[in-house]
């Protein structure tokens, strides 16, 4: 599965992102594709976000949790804060 | 979204206020990002703003309370060519910003994160609490220096109004940034004043207090130090680190050099600059800043009077405090001051209360230790009034019996009057109660009271003048002896003149072994007889007037009438004596004791004869009673 066209993750959009993706998820999912190409803003919401998504999919049901082709800040974010750690980052 | 935005010499400054919701505060940093690239920011650079802006308006509108959800929050950002100042201004109760570094949450916690990242991504962060907003400041030094130089408007202007233009913008500017700093300290001053007004806690104040000055003028560390009451030694009383808790300071050593900036400032009433290289050999307590630390230290001064020392400073070098943080630092030294003086004063007010209770207590023992009832016996009516100019007096009266028919009757006075004198007539009055059975001669007592409190009273310049009046009932015979003191008067009635009986005697405590006369008299019938101490006729009118021995012996002349009692002759002269007063207060302790006769003779009840007759005529006595001086000497 994957998900994209994302614009920004912030406190605006950042709950019913992830209540959407998680509702879109199917039990057999094996990978979720999460692309952050068109992604222009990230802050700590859109964080909580994806450790949410981490948490009760990656963590529990063992599927993989991929983030596209962040922008160079969104990736020293995701450092920054060690989020890195739960995703695998992937560049075209 | 086009926001109004101002260029000074020191950048481009915008604004936004914006509703208290989600939307509106990602809306409002996406415009001050907007506003940020027009100052050709790099995209690291407009991310990192962006983002810190982000996390600081989502703080202000998650963490406000109901009350202030309708206030609106306002960001601001102010851009120069070197550095982006961005501020955002929240409604919140607000929050203890923790010490560096700051730790990255676990990643499931919700809060903290934001902090995190703020701190992370920018140079310097300040939380500035105030009573009603809070402001969260923080600074980004620009990565290069390669930005263009702001756009100028057009330059069509003739160059006097350009150069006028460029004035009035560097005024203005100017004006912003100190309106603002002086709009924070005043903030942390007043929140602060009111926590202490609540608390009553000078050092948790002054520790909140100078952390605020720290963050207002980028310092690092403080160390505040106080002269306690009648002490010479500069005590520290806060510090930001317990390392700079040194030893108290001496004062007075004023002769250069002096090793320590502290009291170089305190010995010089000026503003001194610390450096700890140039104090490197020198054992300066502020050396504990660190090897390379600078600062300034202020004398803290209440008019004319040094309260402490003030020194503020950074730990690593770099520019030397503005003007504007200088006077900051003094400002915040002037308020302590004050607060310092407001609390000793407060200090010394529960201490005046303390004492005024004290004394009330005295007082109330010493009114208790005067006879509450005086002994009436046979004919004779007796009643005493004593006022006080103090709080406590050393004026006392007594009266004893002696035997079945006889009675002494003392008045004394001490010397000054307050607690040291009411001592001394506590302590005279038992001694004569202890005295009196044994020597029944006025004069002999005397004698050994003088003995008894010479070497007291003569050793703290104090004297106490006595008289003493022993009275046979029966006979009616007066035996007065007087250690320097007025005498006493006799009055008959009827507007017959007053007699007074004065023997001489030198008061108690002026001479180890003095002579003391005794003269003896008897008593018409009726008659009254007064004894009384100098503060009745010593007392004062509203013009400056004494009420005098005469218009006390007129009184007695006029007023006294038979039959009577003590009580209301009493009575009478206190109204008197208030009359003249008139309101001017005491100057000294007033009192006087009365013994009249209860009844009238027959014969004299009939008419109102010219001469007093006798009740008793067992012994002869002239018309004119004979005073009798016979000199005593034990």
């Amino acid at each position: 599965m994957s998900v994209s066209q994302i614009g920004e993750l912030s406190a605006v959009n950042s709950t019913v992102f992830r209540d959407e993706v998680q509702a879109a998820i199917q039990p057999t999912l094996r990978t979720l594709d999460i692309d952050l190409s068109q992604t222009l803003f990230v802050d700590s919401c859109g964080l909580g976000a994806l450790f949410s998504l981490y948490k009760t999919t990656g963590n529990s049901n063992g599927v993989k949790l991929r983030l596209l082709n962040p922008a160079p800040q969104i990736q020293q974010l995701l450092e920054l804060t060690q989020m890195h750690q739960f995703f695998e980052i992937t560049r075209d | 979204m086009g926001l109004p935005t101002i260029h000074t010499d020191s950048g481009a400054t915008t604004r936004i206020a914006f509703q208290c919701n989600p939307a509106e505060a990602r809306e409002s940093t996406r415009a001050l990002r907007a506003f940020l690239a027009e100052h050709h920011m790099d995209e690291a650079e407009l991310f990192a703003c962006e983002l810190c802006l982000a996390e600081a308006c989502n703080n202000a509108v998650q963490y406000v309370g109901d009350d202030h959800r309708n206030e609106a929050v306002v960001a601001e950002a102010v851009c120069t060519s070197s550095w982006v100042e961005l501020r955002v201004v929240d409604h919140t109760e607000g929050f203890t910003m923790p010490k560096k570094p700051i730790e990255l949450p676990p990643p499931d916690k919700e809060r903290g994160r934001g902090l995190f990242i703020i701190h992370s991504m920018m140079d310097n962060v300040r939380y500035l609490r105030g009573e009603k907003t809070n402001t969260l400041v923080m600074w980004k030094q620009r990565a290069h220096h390669l930005h263009r130089p702001f756009a100028r408007p057009s330059t069509d202007v003739p160059d006097e109004l350009r150069r006028q233009l460029d004035d009035f913008k560097r005024t203005i500017g100017a004006m912003a940034r100190e309106l603002c700093f002086r709009s924070e300290s005043l903030a942390a001053i007043f929140r602060c004043g009111t926590e202490l007004g609540r608390a009553g806690d000078f050092g948790g104040f002054a520790q909140r207090l100078l952390g605020d000055l720290l963050h207002l003028t980028g310092a690092d560390w403080f160390v505040l130090r106080l002269i306690p009451p009648q002490d010479l030694e500069l005590t520290v009383f806060a510090a930001s680190d317990p390392e700079l808790i040194g030893e108290p300071l001496r004062l007075g050593s004023t002769e250069p050099p002096i090793a320590s900036a502290e009291l170089a400032a305190a010995a010089t009433r000026t503003a001194v600059v610390y450096t700890a290289k140039q104090s490197r050999l020198a054992p300066d307590p502020l050396r504990a800043t660190g090897p390379k630390a600078t600062g300034i230290v202020h004398p803290i001064l209440f008019g004319e009077t040094l309260v402490g020392t003030l020194a503020v400073g950074r730990t690593e070098t770099g520019p030397p405090f503005s003007e504007l943080q200088a006077e900051v630092i003094r400002t915040f030294a002037e308020f302590i001051a004050i607060q310092i003086v407001n609390l000793r004063h407060q200090e010394e007010q529960v201490g005046a209360r303390i004492m005024t209770r004290e004394l009330e207590i005295a007082r109330s023992i010493q009114r208790a230790s005067f006879p509450r009832l005086l002994p009436q016996l046979g004919n004779f009516s007796l009643a005493g009034r004593w006022e006080s100019a103090r709080q406590v007096a050393g004026d006392f009266y007594d009266a004893m019996p002696l035997g079945d028919h006889s009675m002494l009757l003392v008045v004394a006075d001490v010397m000054g009057k307050g607690v040291p004198a009411a001592m001394f007539a506590t302590i005279t009055r038992a001694l004569i109660r202890a005295m009196a059975p044994h020597h029944h001669q006025p004069a002999e007592l005397l004698k050994q009271l003088n003995t008894l409190l010479y070497e007291e009273l003569s050793a703290v310049d104090m004297f106490i003048t006595v008289q003493l009046v022993s009275i046979d009932l029966r006979w009616r015979h007066v035996v007065a002896a007087s250690a320097g003191h007025c005498p006493v008067l006799l009055a008959s009635g009827g507007g017959r003149p007053v007699r007074s009986l004065g023997p001489t005697g030198t008061p108690l405590g002026i001479m180890p072994d003095p002579v003391y006369d005794q003269q003896c008299t008897t008593l018409d019938d009726p008659a009254c007889l007064m004894i009384y101490t100098d503060g009745l006729t010593e007392a004062l009118n509203s013009t400056g007037e004494m009420f005098g021995r005469e218009r006390l012996t007129g009184w007695l002349r006029d007023n006294v009438r038979f039959p009577c009692t003590a009580e209301e002759l009493c009575e009478h002269l206190a109204a008197e004596l208030d009359q003249f007063r008139s309101g001017t207060p005491l100057r000294d302790d007033q009192t006087f004791l009365i013994l009249t006769d209860k009844t009238v003779p027959a014969d004299l009840r009939a008419a109102d004869t010219a001469a007093p007759a006798r009740r008793h005529p067992v012994e002869p006595s002239p018309s004119e009673p004979t005073e009798t001086v016979s000199p005593f000497k034990s």
